[in-house]
């Protein structure tokens, strides 16, 4: 490929993103992704949090996105969300083990390998990064769990999200979810 | 009459697949506009997945036909000397309107058809054929028994290969009015003969919009 050819990919191909979604659909992801957080926060506090097993990570505030304010995505159905999460988790958790001495080095691999694994299993969900990324960075108390990570809260947690995406997602007439389940 | 057959002989090439439409921008944002929710894909990719997939279809509705397939083998062919009475007895024993007309070499050099011989008693429907038969019936004969069939074929024959596809297919029933094509094999001998009506048929059209 010629210079010019590879600056030119830089330019993009179109002018314009998607349209703006309609006034309905922003009050449906708002209220979709209010009832996935306070449903996982309320449960956290009330239970998991006094049994130091956190229930919510970020990477869920990035899930959200996907499964309640872009429902018909690949990257927002089931088996995306839930396999994302938990293969992301256990390359996450992994990477902490091994390389933890070298926390630069086992950030970027737990990044890099959650997103070869996603793709080769067709889990892609881009938040699947963010749970590697915090089993490495973590909290003490994340460290702590060891591959219980995976389970609580990396499987736990994308599966209230589920629920809640199934119960209200299908309320209005222009939505519909799962596009796909497996 | 008409001679519409004088051009070369083998199927055109440069027909096209069933046209694709190209579609800009606003063509797809309008569409998404038109979708509720978001949609996360880039009208380049649409573009893309859009193109392919019509490949995909036409290929799905049209790849499947192949003159191998639809053609009649073993079909009798006619002598360029044969006089046109022993040719219209020939025609009428194979049960097929036309038969091609092969040369001492095995190579296509015409097809006669049921219009050839209205054409060469001078009458352009059979009715009127019928018609004269009634008012001079030994003008017909003569006319029949004195001609070889060399100078009543349509020729050239426009004729397509034994693995011509759709394209190759539609462009020679495009290019002369007759029901049948002789199909041709690697050596261009005269292999079989594919009817119109077999062709119209193979298509799965309860596919088709």
């Amino acid at each position: 490929m010629s210079l010019r050819a590879y600056l030119q990919k830089m330019r993009g191909t179109t002018h314009g993103s998607p349209p703006r979604v309609g006034t309905q659909d922003i009050l449906w992801s708002w209220l979709g992704s209010f009832l996935g957080i306070a449903v996982l926060a309320l449960l956290g506090q009330a239970y998991f949090d006094s049994r130091d097993l956190p229930l919510m990570i970020g990477s869920f505030g990035a899930s959200a996105v996907l499964v309640y304010g872009a429902v018909r995505s690949p990257l927002a159905q089931p088996r995306n969300l839930i396999g994302g999460h938990v293969l992301s988790a256990v390359v996450g958790v992994a990477c902490w083990k091994l390389l933890h001495q070298q926390p630069w080095l086992a950030e970027a691999v737990a990044v890099a390998t959650a997103i070869a694994v996603m793709h080769a299993t067709r889990t892609l969900h881009p938040p699947g990064g963010a749970t590697a990324l915090i089993a490495v960075i973590g909290s003490p108390q994340i460290h702590d769990l060891g591959f219980l990570y995976v389970l609580m809260p990396a499987t736990i947690g994308p599966a209230i999200l589920l629920v809640v995406a199934l119960l209200v997602n299908n309320i209005p007439q222009s939505r519909r979810y799962p596009e796909i389940w497996f | 009459m008409k001679s519409p057959n004088d051009e070369n002989a083998a199927a055109g090439s440069g027909e096209q697949d069933p046209p694709e439409l190209e579609l800009c921008d606003e063509d797809i944002l309008d569409a998404m506009r038109h979708i509720p929710g978001y949609l996360d894909i880039s009208t380049e990719d649409f573009r893309a997945v859009y193109h392919l997939a019509h490949r995909h279809a036409v290929e799905r509705l049209f790849g499947r036909i192949r003159a191998r397939g639809l053609m009649h083998a073993g079909i009798p062919s006619l002598a360029p000397d044969m006089m046109l009475d022993e040719a219209a007895r020939a025609l009428v024993r194979s049960g097929y309107k036309s038969l091609p007309v092969v040369d001492g070499q095995g190579n296509v050099v015409g097809m006669l058809t049921e219009t050839d011989f209205l054409r060469r008693l001078q009458a352009d429907q059979f009715l009127e054929l019928l018609l004269r038969l009634i008012d001079d019936s030994c003008e017909v004969t003569h006319r029949c028994h004195e001609t070889p069939v060399s100078a009543a074929m349509t020729a050239p024959a426009i004729s397509v290969g034994i693995d011509a596809g759709f394209r190759e297919i539609m462009a020679a029933f495009r290019r002369h009015p007759g029901r049948s094509v002789p199909v041709l094999d690697e050596h261009g001998r005269v292999c079989g003969l594919l009817l119109r009506k077999d062709f119209l048929a193979a298509f799965s059209l309860a596919e088709l919009p």
